[in-house]
């Protein structure tokens, strides 16, 4: 009976086909480490956010004068509502920790070299939908700093040439951020996440062309890979039971350390708080917008930190395979681009002074040098290490890649 | 609230540096027991309400906290049981007498930078300034009198009186603008245990899959 109708089906839609190919027999490389971990687990997180985000529209109210009472009776009368409220939340926050670890990985390990660029772009992509959804989700417990949140980004826009002033206008909805904001984010923070569903298949079709990458940086031989059924599949869900373990902490014991104090003050836009702060996540390229004097150059410069890492496969010139595995300067690289993110992440949650905003403008230019550097220090790193004699792995990568040019 | 266990973490550490350069709060620990909350759920139902709501928190809400029902009903006063805790004074003729109208208590535990200790350390911030006047060393315009008293209590034991006081209306106030807090905390402790089970077992389910291709040569 299971297996006739699976023939109907397979007649009519390559069911079996797509399980053994993408899931079960799915060629895996056999060396990843738990960082490959982050792919499958922002996939759960998206999961987790669609769900909960659903439920709480059911008794979420989208208008000024009801918005931040509805979230308080959710809070307090909906059954099981405070867990699906701070799932949320806290989730917004896990789903950026989670990407920002897997794009940690990919430029550790140089996974968006060839032929994994289309896989890189797309998770550009994802990234500025992840953070449009973000920041919009943001307004609508329509709190002092959602509001003022809102008010300041929104704002930046007015750099646009020409049509500033109607840029600004036409995002609000009103010549201030209002009721029409508040409505229009409601409906597109509901749309995007399924946009991002979509964003994630092709995401997924274009790793499943060119499958993953691995710590060595070089395409393993067939005998070297594995069905991702049952090594992959429980190895993700390992990673998933200790991810849960850590994001269940703080959705029960300490869910309000991720929302600011100010957001429990209903929104005023008579009163301004004391210091406007982004969440977390967008801190970094806050403190990279503030360090410019003015409005235009921040603003671009802003935009650039996000959009410059989609450059990676160009800026890295090195014919060295991989990332940080063979390649010391690299990692030097890498590291030095991590501390100095948290340092910018540090001068976007303070408020400016002279000395922070010091720090924060060294900070930004280290950050666009570890960049714009990259392909004079990878070739430097490319001759010295070839100099210097390769491990047998890459000099064989290296003798590959030559033949196949004659 | 718990921030301070979580200060090493990376998270938190970008959203507590606003206190960083402002005024040191008092970190006297505030409880979380039952009879202080009840304690200060009268406090805050006979003192404080005659000038601040709590809209938030419904009469029918401290039945089940297990304040008697003679007692709310005196609180009440002729509000039907599912009314919120509305202040005695109306807000206009408040914003009359004092020049701004005192805002709603719900949220007043976690709606300040540093929580309930804020909140404890305002009503505690009471003292008398050079000119003889009341100020307050947290909030120093704050138009809000010294209703508990601090400001001319002069000897030890009346000021540890205020003080418990006050911790016991911060602790009111704690579970007020987080009323299932409690649940949450309970209900997370039997999670947390049931997915370190999972996670253990998991683990050596992995281990076991994986035993081959771990005695493989590293890649
Ligand atoms: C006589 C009226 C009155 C009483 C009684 C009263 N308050 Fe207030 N309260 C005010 C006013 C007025 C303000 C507004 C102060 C301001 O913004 O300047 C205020 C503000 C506050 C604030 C906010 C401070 C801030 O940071 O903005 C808190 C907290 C507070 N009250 C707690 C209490 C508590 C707890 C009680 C009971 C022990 C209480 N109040 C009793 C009038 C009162």
């Amino acid at each position: 009976m299971f297996k006739s109708t699976l023939a109907w089906i397979d007649q009519r839609f390559p069911l079996t086909h797509f399980i053994k190919n993408d899931l079960a027999d799915y060629p895996t490389p056999r060396n990843l480490s738990y960082w490959w971990n982050f792919g499958s687990l922002a996939g759960l997180v998206l999961v987790m956010q669609l769900v909960t985000g659903i439920f709480l529209a059911m008794h979420y109210k989208p208008d000024i004068a009801t918005a931040f009472d509805s979230i308080q009776h959710i809070m307090r009368d909906v059954n099981y509502g405070w867990l699906l409220r701070y799932m949320h939340s806290t989730g917004a926050s896990a789903f950026f920790a989670v990407i920002y670890i897997h794009m940690a990985r990919t430029l550790y390990h140089g996974s968006y070299r060839a032929p994994r660029e289309l896989l890189w772009w797309t998770g550009q992509g994802l990234l500025l939908l992840l953070m449009a959804t973000a920041f919009m989700g943001y307004l609508l417990p329509w709190g002092q700093m959602s509001y003022w949140g809102a008010a300041v980004i929104t704002n930046l826009f007015r750099a646009t040439p020409f049509f500033g002033e109607q840029v600004v206008v036409w995002l609000r909805g009103d010549f201030q951020v209002g009721d029409a904001t508040l409505t229009r984010f409601y409906a597109l923070h509901f749309l995007f996440p399924f946009i991002i569903v979509g964003a994630v298949m092709i995401h997924l079709i274009a790793l499943h062309t060119v499958k993953s990458s691995n710590p060595r940086g070089i395409e393993l031989k067939p005998k070297d890979n594995i069905p991702f059924h049952p090594y992959y599949t429980i190895k993700d869900m390992l990673g998933v039971a200790v991810y849960l373990v850590v994001f269940s902490a703080f959705v029960f014991f300490v869910p309000n350390t991720l929302i600011e104090a100010a957001n429990n003050i209903p929104a005023n836009p008579m009163q301004t708080p004391a210091h406007i702060v982004p969440e977390w996540y967008f801190l970094p390229f806050y403190a990279i917008l503030r360090s410019v004097p003015d409005l235009a150059g921040g603003v671009a410069a802003m935009g650039l930190s996000v959009l410059i890492f989609a450059a990676m496969p160009y800026l890295d010139r090195s014919r060295i395979p991989g990332g940080a595995r063979y390649r010391p300067a690299y990692r030097f690289l890498f590291f030095i681009f991590l501390a100095d993110m948290l340092v910018l992440g540090y001068v976007g949650a303070v408020p400016v002074t002279a000395d922070t905003a010091i720090v924060g403008r060294v900070a930004t230019e280290i950050y666009f040098l570890t960049f714009l550097l990259l392909p004079w220090i990878s070739k430097k790193e490319e001759a010295y290490l070839i100099k210097r004699g390769l491990p047998p792995a890459v000099e064989e990568f290296l003798q590959n890649n030559a033949n196949k040019k004659h | 609230m718990n921030k301070r266990f979580l200060l090493p973490l990376l998270l938190s550490l970008f959203s507590s540096f606003a206190l960083a350069n402002e005024i040191e709060l008092e970190h006297d620990p505030i409880p979380t027991d039952r009879a202080s909350v009840l304690r200060g759920a009268e406090q805050v139902a006979t003192v404080c309400s005659s000038c601040h709501g709590l809209k938030y928190v419904q009469y029918r809400s401290l039945l089940d906290l297990g304040i008697a029902k003679e007692t709310v009903d005196v609180w009440r006063g002729d509000k039907p049981l599912n009314s919120a805790m509305k202040p005695q004074m109306a807000p206009d003729d408040a914003a009359a007498a004092f020049g701004v109208t005192p805002p709603d208590l719900s949220l007043m535990a976690v709606a300040r930078e540093g929580g309930v200790h804020y909140l404890y350390s305002y009503l505690m911030g009471y003292g008398v300034g050079a000119n003889g006047e009341t100020t307050n060393r947290i909030f120093t315009v704050t138009k809000m009198p010294d209703v508990l008293g601090i400001s001319a209590a002069s000897d030890a034991k009346q000021r540890e009186e205020i003080s418990a006081k006050a911790k016991d209306i911060t602790a009111f106030l704690n579970w007020a603008a987080d009323p299932r807090a409690g649940d949450r905390r309970s209900l997370g402790i039997y999670v947390i245990i049931y997915l370190l089970i999972m996670t253990i077992l998991l683990f050596l389910w992995k281990k076991q899959i994986w035993r081959k291709i771990d005695a493989m040569e590293k890649l």
